[in-house]
């Protein structure tokens, strides 16, 4: 049998006639930083609630930490830590309150609590709040919080649903570093975000969902690979714009972008540019704005599912 | 897998200890079930002194004698409400989702919650009890009438609470919750809790009789009037635990129907 700590077979929730996860097959392997990649709506949230036993699947199985979602819901619960995005922390607790709680939950031993809660609260650079009501910490602190939170029983699969989302850059930065000290610790990770950069720079693969089907699935660098040639954006005005087009079909395949910009999949690369420039001349063509492109996630998530990710250019850039 | 009973309880404990803190911590939505019931206490004091004349009414030094139990009763029916606007908060903001993910027995959501409403029940019961005090207002039954009238607190609001879960866990909405006080305060108001059903007639007095206010209203004011009996003991407290049997009941099926719905 498969060992790896989550396996997803043919696994979909439907919503009367809304297939929000549509039959995903899906293997993290031990060890693993996965990266669930996808729009808002696109099935990472349901997916996550179906493998975290908050939801039941319509149809399909998983395993996680190896056991049944649906059958052996309570021990995949023992096994996993959850911090959802949509999980509210209570403002009126503490986060020493809060801890002490998850770790009963959890059944932590009395005489170990609160040992395993200053750990914890340190770990996440919280010592210093931790006798404050949760109401008055920051965004940033309260994701901290609830990775503690989440981490209380030293989970063996741990499940980050937008960890970063809403979040400052220093803060992003902050949270990515303990993700990875996490997994080099041995914690299986799957996160979801809407981030490319985030599952760029955390995940050692990385599935994109779009319409609750996974549309590719690797690492982001094979991924990136498989795109090819890199793109080429030019803005022109709007009267040259149909012009520009025909002239950068010359050089490649048309690559979707976002409004008022035109982009190709560059065949040759860098060393076309200037012959690009020199037909645009030639047409008589203005342009206003011209950059290149490396193969990027985004790239991936367009050639996929003919979009771009929405969302994508607005993440606040960390580092 | 079985969960071991220790833990359950354990959970319970910590759960409940989590909503009273709530509780306590939120001093101007707990004020307000404190505070208007002894303003209408004073209000009817004030404008039905002479009511107490009438025919009917029982023999008092003074309607805020009569008027105790109805104070009791009206404090924590509308503080009971709290607890489970609480737990639809939970609801709806994700929390409970937080303890779904958790292995946490099911049942010890719902008993921790309305385990910080009863222990507000009584805390306002207590309150009511020794705020009426310098005024003249006792219990004739002694120490027993006392302690049987703050453990009805505690027990009523435990119903009441579990009644209005049932919305909470319904509609997952605070709202929704918080809409159905009107209606316990119609309930009170069509109960014997200000005046003596036998000063009543026509369609009040038979709406009065079929509401089980009346009933734990009277059993207190009994304990408060007349001292110990085993009627009076009965009505303060038999009939509320029976109240919070049933609807502790619908409460587990509507928690269960929430969680298969899933």
């Amino acid at each position: 049998m498969n060992s790896a700590p989550i396996i997803a077979e043919q696994l979909a929730r439907h919503f009367g006639e809304v297939k929000a996860v549509d039959g995903i097959n899906l293997t993290v392997n031990q060890g693993e930083i996965f990266g669930f990649l996808g729009p808002n709506g696109a099935g990472k949230s349901t997916a996550v609630r179906m493998l975290t036993t908050l939801l039941r699947p319509t149809s399909g199985t998983a395993r996680v930490a190896g056991f049944d979602v649906v059958k052996q819901a309570d021990e995949v619960r023992r096994n996993i830590g959850v911090a959802l995005q949509d999980s509210a922390i209570d403002p009126l607790m503490t986060g020493f309150e809060l801890l002490e709680l998850q770790a009963v939950l959890y059944g932590i031993p009395s005489n170990k609590m609160k040992q395993r809660a200053e750990d914890l609260l340190e770990r996440v650079g919280l010592t210093a709040a931790a006798d404050r009501r949760v109401s008055t910490y920051s965004g940033g602190m309260r994701r901290r919080l609830d990775l503690a939170l989440s981490l209380i029983h030293a989970p063996v699969v741990l499940f980050l649903d937008e960890p970063t989302t809403g979040l400052d850059p220093m803060s992003r930065l902050t949270l990515w570093e303990e993700v990875r000290r996490l997994n080099r610790e041995g914690t299986t990770v799957m996160l979801t975000t809407q981030y490319l950069e985030e599952a760029d720079q955390l995940a050692d693969r990385i599935a994109i969902i779009d319409h609750g089907r996974i549309v590719r699935e690797g690492k982001p660098s094979d991924l990136k690979r498989t795109v090819g040639d890199p793109t080429l954006l030019i803005n022109v005005s709007r009267q040259h714009s149909d012009a520009a087009k025909a002239v950068l079909a010359r050089f490649g395949d048309m690559r979707p972008t976002a409004e008022g910009t035109l982009g190709v999949g560059l065949k040759g690369g860098a060393e076309r540019v200037a012959e690009v420039v020199r037909a645009l001349d030639e047409a008589k063509i203005v342009v206003e704005h011209l950059e290149l492109n490396q193969p990027s996630l985004d790239d991936v998530f367009a050639e996929a599912t003919g979009h771009r990710l929405e969302g994508a250019d607005n993440a606040p850039q960390a580092g | 897998m079985r969960r071991k009973p220790a833990d359950v309880l354990r959970q319970f404990v910590a759960l409940s200890r989590r909503s009273t803190l709530a509780i306590f911590r939120q001093p101007a939505l707990v004020g307000p079930s404190l505070i208007f019931p002894l303003f209408f206490a004073a209000l009817g004091s004030s404008s039905f002194s002479r009511a107490i004349s009438l025919p009917g009414f029982p023999e008092v030094d003074s309607y805020l004698q009569f008027t105790l139990a109805g104070t009791v009763i009206q404090g924590v029916l509308f503080g009971s409400v709290t607890g489970a606007a609480a737990l639809a908060t939970d609801i709806e903001e994700g929390f409970f989702d937080r303890l779904l993910a958790a292995p946490t027995s099911r049942t010890s959501i719902l008993f921790g919650r309305l385990a910080g409403s009863a222990v507000f029940g009584a805390m306002q019961a207590l309150v009511f009890l020794l705020a009426l005090l310098p005024f003249g207002v006792t219990v004739e039954a002694g120490v027993l009438g006392y302690v049987s009238i703050v453990v009805a607190g505690f027990v009523i609001a435990f119903a009441v609470g579990a009644l209005m879960s049932v919305v909470a866990l319904k509609t997952g909405s605070a709202e929704a919750v918080q809409g159905t006080f009107p209606v316990l305060f119609i309930l009170l108001f069509l109960s014997s809790a200000f005046f003596p059903r036998e000063t009543m007639s026509g369609a009040y007095r038979r709406v009065a009789d079929f509401n089980p206010i009346s009933y734990m209203v009277e059993g207190q004011r009994s304990l408060s009037l007349d001292g110990i009996s085993l009627v009076a003991m009965s009505q303060t407290l038999v009939i509320p635990l029976t109240l919070a049997v049933l609807t502790t009941m619908l409460a587990l099926r509507q928690l269960s129907v929430r969680l298969a719905a899933r």
